[in-house]
Order: C-alpha cells, then structure tokens, then sequence
C-alpha cells in the first residue's frame, strides 16, 4: 500500500470522456420509458443543449491546445491530440444514438399520443403545403436574407449554432456556373410551425423545412439544384488577456463580438447532403472530415424544448412542482427577526427561494439597513434581486455588487445589469483579475439597539429566482457573529483588501480551500488507521482535481469509507485493487438539476457538515473565488446529512459507477423504487402543511362565526 | 443602551489600515470591520525622504473608499494616524494638506513615542492575558517600519523603553541595497541587528532576566496568530516551539515559504525579516516565552477614544508607566530618586489645592508631575545653566506616553523653573502654540514654588498643606529643622507665582 503512487495516470479517466458519459447519463432519461414522454423529449433537447455548450467550450479549448502546440498529458495521461480523436467517435456515438433514440423511439411515442412531426416538406399534402407556402410568404419571406457567393461576393459569415440553408444555384441560363448560397434560419420565428388541425392530432413541421420548400423563392433568377440544412459550432472560448486589459468590461464587449468570429469546430449536415455543396461548406469552413456530423434528423435537436412547450400535452409531463415556504417564515413578516431566532437552512427547490429575495428586498426598504454588498454570478432575466438591490442604492443604503463578467455564456446579460446597478449608485465590482468570484454570498449590515449586527446569506447556487425552481441548493441564513465577519472579510478582499488574520467559520478558495479539503481528506485517513470510525461524503457537479483524487485514494487504501454522489464530471475510477475499493461513486440525474455541493466528514464521531459553491475541481480550488461553509446547528446538521442519506438510497436516478467505468442504474430486484428528488418534494410539502397547522393549534384566539 | 462607533485608520510604513469599533456600554469594545491594503511609503520616505506622487494618489484612493466604509457602518468619529514613513517624509506637510483637501480625513502625525504608547495600549487592551504575563519580568518589543522599541516591565511596572533604529523596512532597504538574496535573509539580518541589539542588552538589561516578551509587529503576529487559531491554542510559544515554527522557512524557496506560512510572496522577505528579529531580541534577553497578541495601532487608537468619551476604563495604570518611565530617565542623569519623589509630592499637592483657581486638566497634573521629577537633569551637564539643559535632555529623551507637543510642555517647564520666563510664546523653545504656553506658565510657577519649598537642604519640610485663603496661598509647613533657608528659597521663587495667578504665596512655618 505504501508503494502505490495515487497520481498514477492510470488511476485517472480523461474529464471530457467522463463529461460524455455524463451526457449519456441524460441521454437515458430520454430513453428510459418509464419517464413521462414529453419529460423525455426535454432531456434529449438538454443533452444536445449540453453538447452544444461542451463544444464551444471543450473541443475548442482543446484545439487551442493543439493549435499552441501545448502537448503536456491531462491527468489521465493523453495528449490533446489523442484526447480529440478519442471524443471523436465518442460524439459520433453519443449523436447517433440520439438520433436512434429520437427517430425510433420518441417520434413513434409522439404520433401514439396524437403529435406527429413531419420530417420532410415532401411529405406535406397539398393542403397542407398550400397552408406552409403562405405561412412563408406572409412570414417568413420577409425576414429572410439570402446571401449568393460568387466572384464579386465573398463567403458570408454564418454565425455559431445557427441553423442555415445551403444550397448549389445557376444562373438560369448558365448551367455550368455553379454557385453557392446560404439563407440563415431566423431565429426570430419559432421554429416550429403548427398545421392546420385535422382529427384529434397535433402536427408540426419544423421552419427549416418551409424554407427549403420555397427556396426558389429566394434566388428568382437563379435554379436550385439542391438545398440542404447545416449548423456550425464555433469555439467560443473567450481569450482574455486580463493582465493587459485595462477596462476588463470593455474588453469582454469585444470579445463578445468576436465570439461569432471563432474557428468553426463541429458542422452539422443532414446524412444526405450533396457530395458537391459539402465539399464547397467544408473549404470555406476550413473543417476536418472527423468534425463533420452527418445527422439522421432535425439538426439542432434543442428544438424539441420547445415541442415540451406546446400545449394540450400537460398529461405527459411531470406537474410542476411549487415550492413551498420553509417552516421558519410561517406567521412571521420580518425576515430579521426569523433568522435573530437561529440559522434557517433552505433546500431548494423544495424549498421556495423567496426568502433569498425577500432578504434582500427588505434590506433594501428597511431603515436600519446601512449596508448590502453580494456577489452575482448568474442571475435570471428580470430579475427582483437586481431591481432590490438598486432600490437599496437608490434608498441611500451603501451597496456592493460583485457581478461576474466572466460567468461563461452570461457575460452579456452581467454587462448589463452591473450598467444598471451602477446608474442605480451602487458600487459594482467587475470581478477580479485573474479570478472568477463563484461565491454566492449576501451580507446585510443592519444597525439595531445593540449595535451593528450582520445578516449573510450563503449558498451552493446562484442567486437566480428562475434556476432555483429547477436546480438542487442548499442556503444557510445567519446572523452569527463569526459568519458576519467573515463574510465582511470576504467582501473586503473581493474589493482588494488583504486577507483577515484569519477566518471564524469560511473557508475560502483559492486561499485555503483546497488546503482544507486535503486536510479534513488527511484527518479521516488518520482515523482510519488509528482505527477510529472514518467516513467521507461528498456531493458534488464535478470531481477532477488530480490531488483530491489521489487523497480519497490514500484514503480509501487506509480503509476510510467514501461515498460521492457526482452528478457530472469523475476523472477517480472505483474498484482499483489497493486504491478505491472503498470508494463508491453513484450520479444523479433527476426532474431537477443536482447542483448542491455538500461535503460529510465523520471525524471519528464528531462529524463535520460543510456546503459550498465548489465543486472539487481545479478551476473551483484554484482560479475561482469560491466559500464553503460549516453547517452546525445541531437539527440543520442533521437535516443535510438526511440529505444526502436520501440521494444514497435513491434507485429511481442513480447511477452507479462501475470499475469498468460505467454507468449503470441502480439493479432494483429486491428493491423499492426510492426516487429521492420526488421524496423531497414529498417530504417538503408534508412539513410546510404540518407546520401550518401547527401554527393553528398555537393562536390563542377565536374566529367568531357571523351570520350573514 | 446608546453604541458608538469609531475608526481608527492607521497610515503606516507598508500598509494602510482602518479598523471600524463599536462601544456598546462600559468596556464593550467590539472590532466590526478591518481594512488592510499594502502601500510602501516606508521605502519611498527612508530611501528618497520623500514620498512619491502615485503613491500619494493611491493612499488617497484608499482612504475616501475607507470614507465610504465609515459611512456603511454609520461611523460617528474616526481618527487617521500617520506613523513613521509619513513623519520621515520631507513633503509632509504638503503631503497631509493634499490628502485632506482630497479625501476630507486629516491626517495626525504620531511621535514614535505616541505610537510605541498606543501600540503599547493595544496590548494592555488584551486585559487579563495583558496583566498575567505583566506578572513576570516581560519585555514589549514593538516591531515597526523604521525601529524597534523594546520596553522592560518588572512586576508590572515600566522599568525602561528604549528606541533602537532596525525597523523591518529598513533592514529590507539595507539588504535590497546589499543585493542580499532571500535565502541569506537569516543570517544577514543577525549581523545587522547584533551590534545593536549587544549594545542595548549592555545598557539597559544588563544582568536582568526578561522571561516573556510581547511581540507587536505586522508580519510574524498574523501567522503566528492564525497557526494558533487553526490549532485552537493562545499565540503563546516557547522558544523551543517558536524556533520549530521559524523551520518552515528553512533552506526554502520565497515561494515555499509562501506557501508553508500561508502568506503573499511579496511579504516573504519582512515576514523573515521581522521573524528573525523576533528571534535574536528574544535570544539576547533570555526569554523563555512568545505572546504574539496579534495587535495594531489601531486597536490602542480604539482604547484611547473609548477612554475619551468614558466608555472603556481598562485595567492597567498607564500614567504609572509614564511616570516610572520618566524616573528611569531622572535616575540616569544621577537626579536622587527622593528628591523627585518629594518634588513631584509637593507639585501634586500645591496643583490640587489651587484647583479652583488654575482650570487644568488632569492631563496637565501629570506634565507637572514628570516636570517636577525631571526637574534637576540638566545639572548633569551643567550646574549653571541646567534650565536649558534639562529642556534639551527632556526633550532628547523618549518619556512613552507624551506626544510632542507634550514632551515640549515638560521640557519648558523644567526649563522655566529656573530661567528667566519669555513672555513672548514665540521666543520660547519648540515652537508651543499660545494655550499650551499658558499652561507651561502655570505649571513652571507652581513647580518654582515647590523648588523652593524643598530648598538647598530637602526633606526637612514635613506636614506639608497647602490652604487657599483669599488672594493668600498660604502653605503651612512644619519642621524639626531651622526653615529659614526654605524661607528665603520659597520667597525667591514665589514672584512669577503671584504674576501668574495674582495669587500670593505665604510660607507659614510651624515648629514642632
């Protein structure tokens, strides 16, 4: 055992190859039948939205690599080069068998239940092409602009992830000439387009088909000999030199714009393009045989979230849930008050996210409030945190706002509302050089009888009303002391002051965060082998840092039991004789987004809570400004570890990794179906009523029935 | 109950800092924010004597952000201190007028001896820890910028402060100029520090044991502070431990060492700097233990202001350290400790009784008291013109406790009891502004009057009590001894007394 080198990259699985197998994971969902049908076709829309994203971001990182000649192995030992081509025929894989899953299995189960999508515009009948062409006349037409490449006019740019039309055109009288021409699909219609009803039945037709129909429309002089859809993908990797930016906003705006500019690295074709209209895409684009995807299909299957909207299909679709109020603000108005009564511990979503609102929209109007400083990484579109907190600014209170201008695919969005927060007075903070701020924190400085006391707000997920229906958190709302000045601390140094002496209750990365993970990985290790009761869990987005890693192994091998729940990425492979026996790792993929990070160490039975906004990734440990926090009243330690005892018993969504390094559902003979996001829901709703009642039982009043 | 709060912004050699207080009832002291940014004037103001335009423009950057901050928190009162880089600075006063025209905060130089005393205050601020180890011999060494000052307590009492010029930044500046590399920081900083430091334990400590020493500095403390805290223990080591701790940063790279102590690189070099100065003052006093409190200036500035407005009476007797300070610097120049010990008696006790009539502070009393004990140094040079000599002795010397302007009251008492007085303020030495003239001319008259009291032959006063009648202070005295010399004595001296107060004094003699 003492001989084993834990970094060896045998030990270790490739991060993009894991994230494939993660996409699968949701791919499944897609497939699996016992799922409602319409919550299928959104897991297939949101595996190909994630893919989408895992291009722009991954593939082409990786080709920067290849391009920079950067050729140091990853922590599973490939070169960038080998790392791309094994992705390769992973993707292919992944595509077709989301293509298998949507041509052979969703689209029969959608004419079963009355929803037919018609592929082909050649498959119209006449009524119904008589209907299309003048939906495309009236519609379409309009917005349309057909751009021809010939001598005098070069290659239009065809923007990321937009749907085009290419087509091979000649002059009507000139058949030798061959050119081409591309039309962009607009993306201000929708996509899908409704037929007139006939029967019972729904059915629709996707807009690129409407306007492949009508395409001679476009080129009236012209004769179109074929036409067909393609997509491309760009990298859309920021590259930006923070050091040498002097105004970090102002640079992102332009490198924003150039995002449409990045090398093309993923080209989507229908499986039967023309041979010759390919070949004239693939020089223009400058694309690799291995990065072209020929698709049995609709391309751009992101389509179908929209097809989960359409109405009169609620019956095959999860109802949504509400979440409910947590017990502690039941009968109470002040929100300050509820939480001078202790810490408040919400689990969201089952958990309403309003009290995160509420906290700051009544720090904003309440008198004795001085001070609101927070850290914004991702917020929704309109959203009442960002209009609270320019009420704050506008109302004389001093407010501090951290707006992470590098949160990925988000940079437009926080230009824009730091813009308004700043007009508003407040003091915003464009991120920090060299680091993003991940944290999610509020701090809320209000002066009382007994003199300045501070109200925070911690927790794992955004501050965003919208994703917090959809996405797994967990907050904590306190008012202790050694909280208070440690998020004040926090603030401090996210406005460029040096670090406190030291830290009450936060750990902070990239300060010590990792340090810390290390340490408590260490300390239950040394229980272990001092044979004291050692255990670690830990739930998380993302497992890739190779020295965590090799510490669960160390201490795993030491005999410490380790249980992860890793919804996403795990480069740490189980079931590695004399590493990880001891290790299970199981991932879940709900109706929610898991997104909780919480972390359970046994301590030789003092056990030690802590939740945080970093998932054990470098990027969280070591360039994310990111806060774990320590969960330690007695009755909220133990609601999270009821948490994560739920998520280990779930046989509904879990995943399992095997030592071949699969996934593979949870073998339920013998076993109840436990499906731990639907318990949750369950078990909130069935407190908040019992809570209510509770309330009730306690008025000391009566209600005095009135005649009428 | 009403709260105060209060900042206290601390302009130092390498860092600007503004701790926010609040004062919550009697001796309710809480820190509810701390600042802290790192800005090198020290190297500007000892290497150029002069600190540079950009730096000027950050420090005043930081402060109107410190300004907003106050206002967060609703600050009512704050004060902003300039410590040595700003006092060494040849531009300062222009430097103190662009800030405060720009930011709005005035600016206060602090003497080294004022700092040394807050420093020394925000220990005492530590209460029960403070008075434990005050319980054996402890030395406070105060690690700044510019200087070490190194203050010997025995049973509680100050027995000696003295001020050495090795300071952190200005070893680094040495050493930079020496091109001396990191790794050779330890043993170049003992051959620095040495001579120094053997001169000191020569003069002051000589066979004296100092078992603990307070460490007050800004590199060494917030680690040790921190490792402590991290482990669960007080920053208390003993020098076994405090050497094992110190190895981390043995044949290691800056960077590692960085890392091993949790610090920015930047500051590896002060941190091994102050560290090992840490180590070789320890070493030559013997000390067996290493309290690092983890103070600053800032958290004396807060036990001064809470003293101020009534809100804090700590425990420790500070004016006792000033006047014992003030005895050692008597005894130095070989003043015999009764004679000062009846001089400062009598001075007290003239200065109660006309209370009604001078108007002076409490603050002021005790000008008289170290004036009264310092009143005979400058004999030590000069038998004939000893006025002018104490007051440059007085003036020369660090008496812990007195800004500058207060050393400058004492000095000019102790001169103006015995030479002539300028009735032109502006004739006098040191530049005094008019009211605090006014009180060295009160406070010399009553010390002339108890000189004289004490006379030629001292000691053979005895009973003495002073009684105000009318426009007669009458002192009545009683005495084994013939009086008639402290008869004439006291009517020599009693003239600018009468000028003064329009008040005359009157021996009366009884005998026993």
């Amino acid at each position: 055992m003492a001989n084993v080198n834990y970094m060896n990259p045998k030990f270790f699985v490739n991060r993009e190859l894991s994230w494939i197998k993660f996409d699968h994971r949701i791919l499944n969902e897609a497939r699996d039948k016992s799922n409602p049908l319409f919550e299928r076709i959104k897991f297939l829309a949101i595996s190909a939205s994630n893919l989408d994203e895992f291009f722009m971001v991954r593939i082409a990182s990786l080709k920067d690599q290849l391009n920079a000649g950067y050729d140091k192995p990853d922590i599973a030992g490939m070169l960038p080069a080998e790392q791309l081509e094994a992705l390769s025929v992973a993707i292919h894989e992944l595509m077709d068998l989301q293509y298998t899953t949507l041509n052979r299995s969703i689209l029969p189960a959608l004419e079963d239940v009355g929803l037919t999508v018609i592929k082909r515009h050649e498959n119209l009948s006449d009524e119904d092409a008589r209907f299309v062409d003048k939906y495309f006349e009236e519609n379409v037409y309009p917005v349309l602009t057909p751009m021809a490449v010939d001598s005098s006019r070069p290659f239009p740019l065809i923007r990321n992830k937009t749907l085009n039309i290419g087509a091979l055109i000649h002059k009507k009288d000139d058949d030798k000439t061959m050119d081409f021409a591309t039309v962009q699909v607009p993306g201000v219609l929708p996509r899908i387009v409704e037929l007139p009803k006939k029967g019972k039945g729904t059915r629709i037709i996707f807009l690129e088909e409407i306007i492949e129909r009508n395409i001679e429309k476009l080129f009236l002089n012209y004769t179109v000999v074929c036409a067909y859809p393609f997509r491309i993908m760009r990298n859309a990797d920021l590259s930006i030199e923070e050091e040498e930016a002097a105004d970090l906003l102002k640079e992102i705006e332009k490198q924003l714009k150039r995002r449409q500019w990045g090398e093309a690295i993923r080209l989507e074709v229908e499986a039967g393009i023309d041979k010759d209209l390919l070949k004239k895409i693939k020089k223009e684009l400058q694309i690799t045989d291995e990065n072209i995807y020929r698709i049995d299909g609709p391309l751009d299957l992101t389509v179908f979230m929209k097809v989960y909207g359409l109405k009169g299909f609620d019956h095959l679709k999860i109802k949504p849930y509400i979440p409910v109020q947590n017990p502690a603000f039941n009968g109470h108005s002040d929100i300050f008050s509820v939480i001078r009564k202790g810490d408040v511990l919400l689990h969201h979503p089952y958990e309403s996210f309003d009290p995160v609102v509420e906290f700051v929209r009544r720090a904003s109007r309440d008198k004795n409030v001085l001070a609101i400083k927070q850290t914004l990484y991702r917020v929704s579109g309109n959203s009442p945190i960002i209009q609270a907190l320019s009420e704050a600014a506008e109302n004389g209170k001093q407010v501090t706002v951290l707006v992470e201008l590098k949160a990925r695919f988000d940079e437009e969005n926080n230009i824009n509302w730091a813009k308004m927060l700043e007009q508003a007075g407040a003091h915003v903070i464009y991120g920090l050089v060299g680091l993003k701020t991940h944290c999610k924190i509020t701090l809320v400085v209000r002066r009382e009888d007994d003199g300045i006391r501070r109200y925070v707000h911690l927790g794992t997920g955004n501050y965003n009303d919208i994703t917090a229906r959809l996405y797994t958190d967990i907050g904590l709302l306190t008012c202790k002391e050694s909280f208070g000045e440690d998020a004040t601390a926090v603030f401090n140094m996210l406005s460029g002051y040096s670090e406190p002496m030291f830290w009450n209750k936060l750990n902070v990365a990239p300060l010590w965060l990792k340090d810390k993970f290390l340490g408590l990985i260490a300390r239950e290790r040394d229980n272990a082998k001092d044979g004291k009761k050692a255990e670690i869990i830990a739930k998380m987005n993302s497992l890739c840092d190779r020295d965590i890693i090799a510490a669960l192994y160390e201490a795993s091998s030491a005999g410490v039991k380790i249980r992860l729940i890793v919804r996403g990425i795990c480069c740490l492979k189980v079931g590695i004789p004399g590493v990880s026996e001891n290790i299970t790792v199981r991932s879940i993929v709900g109706n929610f987004l898991e997104h909780s990070r919480i972390f359970y160490f046994e301590n030789g039975g003092n056990s030690e809570v802590y939740c945080g906004s970093a998932d054990w990734m470098p990027r969280n440990l070591e360039r994310r400004v990111e806060i774990m926090f320590p969960i330690e009243k007695k009755e909220l330690k133990a609601q999270v570890i009821h948490i994560l005892d739920c998520l280990l018993q779930d046989t509904g969504k879990a995943a399992v990794l095997n030592a071949d390094g699969d996934y593979a559902k949870i073998d339920r003979r013998g076993k109840k179906l436990f499906i731990a996001q639907d318990y949750f829901c369950e078990e909130a709703e069935g407190i908040s009523l019992s809570a209510k009642e509770g309330v009730n039982k306690s008025t000391r009043t009566f209600t005095p029935e009135i005649h009428k | 109950m009403s709260t105060k709060t209060f900042a206290a912004i601390d302009i130092g050699s390498f860092e600007l800092s503004m701790k926010i207080f609040e004062f919550n009832g009697k001796n309710k002291i809480r820190e509810i924010d701390f600042l802290s940014k790192k800005l090198d004037l020290g190297s500007d103001s000892y290497a150029r004597g002069k600190i540079d335009f950009e730096k000027v423009e950050e420090l005043c950057k930081t402060l109107r952000e410190f300004k907003n901050t106050m206002e967060s928190y609703g600050v009512e009162e704050y004060k902003a201190y300039g410590t040595s880089a700003v006092r060494e600075s040849k531009n300062m006063d222009i430097l103190l007028d662009r800030i405060e025209k720009s930011t709005g905060i005035k600016i206060e130089v602090l003497s080294n001896s004022e700092q040394r005393f807050l420093d020394y205050k925000s220990v005492a601020a530590k209460g029960e820890e403070f008075r434990k180890i005050l319980e054996g011999s402890t030395a406070i060494v105060d690690i700044g910028g510019g200087s070490i000052q190194i203050s010997l307590f025995e049973n509680d009492t100050l027995i000696s402060t003295q001020n050495i010029r090795i300071g952190v930044l200005r070893v680094n500046e040495i050493l930079n100029q020496a091109s001396v590399t990191t790794s050779r920081y330890r043993e170049m900083c003992g051959e620095i520090a040495m001579p120094s430091l053997d001169s000191y334990k020569k003069l002051y400590v000589k066979d004296r044991e100092i078992k603990n020493i307070i460490i007050i500095d800004d590199y060494l403390a917030p680690v040790a502070v921190r490792k402590a805290k991290e482990k669960g223990v007080d920053p208390v080591m003993s020098m076994k431990e405090y050497i094992r701790f110190l190895s981390d940063a043995e044949n290691k790279t800056g960077t590692d060492t960085a890392k091993a102590f949790g610090i920015e690189s930047a500051i590896v070099p002060l941190f091994i700097i102050s560290s090992e100065l840490v180590r070789w003052v320890a070493t030559i006093l013997g000390a067996e233990k290493i309290w690092t409190p983890g103070v600053r200036l800032g958290d004396g500035m807060a036990y001064e202001y809470a003293e101020k407005i009534k809100m804090f009476r700590g425990e420790h007797d500070f004016e006792k350290d000033i006047l014992a300070s003030a005895y050692n610097i008597a005894s130095r120049y070989e003043c015999g400790r009764k004679k000062c010990e009846l001089l400062e008696k009598i001075s007290t006790g003239l200065f109660d009784a006309l209370k009604n009539v001078h108007g002076l502070s409490k603050r002021d009393k005790l000008y008289l008291r170290i004036a009264a004990i310092l009143a005979d140094v400058g004999k030590y040079v000069s038998l004939e013109n000893f006025g002018d000599t104490g007051y440059n002795i007085v003036m020369a010397s660090e008496i812990i406790g007195l800004s500058h302007r207060e050393r400058e009251i004492v000095a000019n008492i102790v001169r103006y009891n015995v030479s002539e007085y300028d009735y032109d303020h502006e004739g006098c030495l040191g530049n005094l502004d008019g009211s605090s003239y006014i009180i060295v001319a009160k406070l010399a008259s009553i010390l002339r009057v108890a000189t004289g009291l004490t006379g030629g032959y001292f000691g053979r006063v005895k009973d003495f009590k002073p009684v105000l009648d009318g426009n007669r202070f009458v002192i009545n005295v009683t005495g084994d001894a013939d009086l008639t010399m402290e008869k004439a004595f006291f009517e020599s001296k009693a003239g600018f007394f009468t000028e003064v107060y329009n008040i005359t004094p009157v021996l009366n003699i009884r005998k026993n």
